[in-house]
Formats: structure tokens, sequence, C-alpha cells
């Protein structure tokens, strides 16, 4: 080489990475790569260019495509193993069945790819054993691979199966882990000296209704707790109320749930009261209580 | 050289990778896909410009790669060089074939162009920052020229024609683009 930087800036190796060259000048630049280490280097930092610019275009692939890909690949890459196998087999028999002529059979079967063994000039009793011996041993590997590609293909979908699961249990765990929350809460509230019990007993206009408030003077928590409740008409929500020195305070609405008696709920925070009662109100709670629709009232 | 962060795959893993392959273990082509697809996708979807197409490509690209693996040199280049050139080859002779590329060359190439800037925002998700990098340090022209040799199959001279440059301008704009490149990663 006369001059390898005039080489080098004749843009050749950018061709070169590019695949514009036709095999002979490709063949060409491999020749002088090899004996220029200072071309060699060159080439190699202008692939590697290359090779980022298109890494930095990464694409993650849409999803899906990922099973379909690799599933066609493997099964196209597979292909090959099971006609040899199917010509093997095919061998197998023949040999099987005439084990002295071993050479006619097999000539039977242009396709067998064990052929060059068998039909050697001095195929005998002794070759064609170890033709069968090597094609037994051929089926037994071909079918051990079978059977660990399967092998290979369940526990790959079994992984994503479990993968699916332990999102699953994920899931559930903290679902679960906030309604032990919950209920420790409850449990607290419950057991609690410093929460008074207020039995709420039914009015006149329920007399089978009853509840309890739980109402913690010192830090000003209110529960309540339903024991029966008549049913709401659509659009109807019970509303608490405390009265401090016969004035009445919004303690807020119950929810659905709570008025059925399926567990106990926090209320607003109530500085000061004597009585509790409970109204029926329109969705939302009301601004001062309907008292024709008082159900419920119990004084601490 | 070797050490880069974006290169899929450090030498030790990639020659593993190689050794894998040429003992025709069919698993280790489950790892090439979780290395490479990304990238490789990447470059066939900015060819071929259409999802089942690129799908179509890759697919053929990795049973062509899986076949024709006893033709790779680890002497001649890194894996990942020689599975890129394959899929650039095998998109290119895709957008070759199709009909409307028949038409005159100048059409194709604005209505390429118009596609790519079209397509940007939606379906373009670049993975690396790498990207961005690049845009700031390329200058307009010379990525231009970087883009139709990689990503639309052009020759030099094929460029100089389009663009109507001297080939010489178009070969230096070329080397110099590689060049920024190639200090990027170093």
């Amino acid at each position: 080489m006369e001059n390898i930087q005039d080489y080098i800036e004749s843009g050749i190796l950018e061709q070169y990475a590019l695949g514009e060259l036709s095999p002979a000048e490709q063949a060409s630049v491999e020749a002088q790569a090899a004996r220029h280490p200072e071309i060699r280097t060159e080439l190699q930092q202008v692939q590697e260019a290359l090779g980022f610019y298109a890494e930095a275009h990464a694409i993650t692939p849409p999803a899906g495509m990922r099973e379909r890909v690799l599933g066609n690949v493997m099964a196209q890459i597979a292909k090959p193993a099971s006609t040899l196998r199917a010509d093997v087999d095919a061998v197998a028999q023949a040999n099987s069945g005439a084990y002295v002529s071993a050479a006619q059979p097999v000539a039977a079967a242009p396709e067998a790819v064990v052929r060059p063994i068998s039909s050697a000039p001095v195929a005998g009793p002794s070759r064609s054993t170890w033709a069968m011996a090597a094609s037994v041993a051929l089926i037994l590997s071909l079918g051990a691979n079978a059977l660990l590609y399967t092998r290979w293909k369940d526990a790959s979908s079994d992984l994503v199966a479990l993968q699916n699961d332990q999102a699953r249990f994920a899931t559930t765990t903290t679902v679960v882990q906030k309604e032990l929350g919950a209920l420790r809460q409850e449990n607290e509230v419950l057991r609690s000296d410093e929460f008074r019990a207020v039995a709420l007993a039914g009015t006149k206009t329920a007399p089978t209704a009853h509840a309890k408030v739980l109402f913690n003077p010192a830090t000003h928590k209110v529960y309540v707790d339903v024991k029966s409740l008549p049913a709401l008409p659509a659009g109807k929500q019970y509303q608490l109320w405390a009265l401090d020195k016969g004035k009445p305070v919004d303690a807020g609405v119950l929810t659905a749930a709570t008025a059925t008696g399926e567990g106990i709920q926090q209320m607003k925070d109530i500085a000061s009261a004597q009585t509790f009662a409970m109204t029926v109100e329109p969705e939302g709670g009301s601004v001062s209580p309907t008292l024709s629709t008082m159900t419920v009232v119990g004084n601490i | 050289m070797s050490d880069t962060p974006l290169i899929s795959l450090p030498p030790a893993a990639e020659a593993d990778l190689v050794r894998r392959l040429q003992a025709r273990d069919e698993s280790a082509m489950t790892l090439f896909y979780e290395r490479y697809s990304s990238a490789l996708y990447g470059v066939i979807f900015r060819i071929v410009k259409a999802e089942d197409e690129a799908e179509d490509v890759l697919q053929e690209a990795l049973v062509k790669i899986w076949h024709a693996f006893a033709s790779y040199d680890s002497s001649k280049g890194r894996l990942f060089t020689w599975v890129l050139n394959i899929c650039r080859n095998l998109s290119i002779d895709k957008i070759r074939s199709r009909q409307h590329r028949v038409g005159s060359r100048t059409q194709g190439l604005d209505d390429s162009l118009t596609a790519q800037r079209q397509a940007a925002p939606t379906t373009f998700r670049p993975e690396h920052i790498g990207l961005q990098e690049i845009t700031q340090k390329l200058i307009p022209e010379q990525r231009q020229i970087i883009d139709l040799l990689y990503f639309e199959g052009f020759t030099q001279s094929e460029v100089a024609e389009e663009l109507n440059l001297p080939l010489g301008t178009v070969k230096t704009r070329a080397r110099t683009a590689i060049k920024v490149l190639s200090k990027l990663i170093r």
C-alpha cells in the first residue's frame, strides 16, 4: 500500500460498512484490513459508529411479537431435525427388517441421511450393525432433543403463567393488607377504654332500629356501628348528628355498607356532644337535620 | 472501544453467545432475541416503515442468521455488526421489491422523507438518550446523508445525484458524520 491515509480517506471503508461494495471489492478491503492495523482500526471504528447510530434508533417491538417471532423462528430452525429424524427412522426400519442385505432397502430410500455409511462398498453384517447402532443412537438423541425442546417451550410458558400468578398475588396481598389495616384500626377503637359507647335506640318512626356511636371526648373521634336500620328509599342517606347543648352538628353521612351493618365507619370529629341522632337526608347529607325523619337517638 | 455502554453486549457475553450459536444451540436464539431485537427491529422499522413488514423481516433475518452462522467470522468484526448488516440488507431488499419503488427515485425520496417526518411523533420511540445527543451533534446535512445511506439504502453516488451535490462532498460529509458518531462512543 502506497499511502494508507489516502486509502482511508478515499471513503471506501464507509462504502464497505454500508454494504455498497461488490464481493470482489469487499474481499479487497478485508485483505487490506488484515494487512494494515491502521485500516483495521479505522474500519472497526466506522462499523461501531454505524452500529451506535443503529442502536440509538432501537425500538421495543410491539407486544406479542416476541412470542410470534421466536415461535416461528424456532419452528423453522427445528425443521431440519425432524426431516432428518424421518429419514433415520426409514433407514432404521429397513435395517431391522433386512439385517444382512442392508444396502438394498437403503437404496430404496434415496433421501436417507445415513446412506454413505450403509451403501459403502464393503457393506457387511458388521457395518450394518454399526449403522443400526448409530441410527438408534441418533434417534434416541433426536428424541431427547425433541423432548428437551418441548420441555423448554413448556418451561417458558410456565414461567409467563407463574409471573402472571405472582402479579395477581401481589395485588391480592395489597388489598388484604389494606383491609387488615382497617380491621386493626376498628379493633383498636372497639377495645379502647377512651371510647364511650352511646346506644342509639329507635324512635317512633322505626322502633326496631338500633345503632351505636363510639365517641372519644379526648381525641374527638367518632365511629358509628349499625345493628339494624330500616332500608332507605332511593336517593337517600343516613346522616349522623351530634347535639351539643341542643345545637345539631353534622357528623357525616353513613355509607351504604355501614348502614347495612357491614362494619364500623369513622365519622367527622366532634368536639363536644351530649346526644347523637340519625336522620334520613338526601344523598350527600343536609346542612341541618330533617327532624321528622329522625330514626335513632341516644344520650351519652 | 468495546466498553461503550450502547453496543448491546460486552465482549465476553458476545463471545459466549457466538460459541453457543456455533454449537447449534437453539436456546441461544432466545438470548439473541432478548439482546438484539430492539436494536434490530428499530433499524428494520426505520427502513421498511411498517410494523407488520418489520416483523416479517426480523423473523426472516433471525432464521437467516441461524442458518448462515457458519459464515460469521469474529475476526472480521463484531456479531452486532454482522447481524445488523443482514437485517439492513433484507430490509433494503424488501423496500426495493415494492411496486411503488419502481417509479422515479425522486418521487420515492420525497415520499419516504415525508413519511419519516410524519411518522416520527407517534411511532418512533427511541429507547436511548443517545439519539437526542446525536441529533444535537450532527448537523442536519450530515444527518440527512447518514439517514439516506443507512436507512434508505442509497449509495453515495445516488445520494449525490439526489441532493444535487458533488460526489466528493457527499463522501466528505458521510465521513465527517461517521467521525462525529465515533467520537460520541469514545
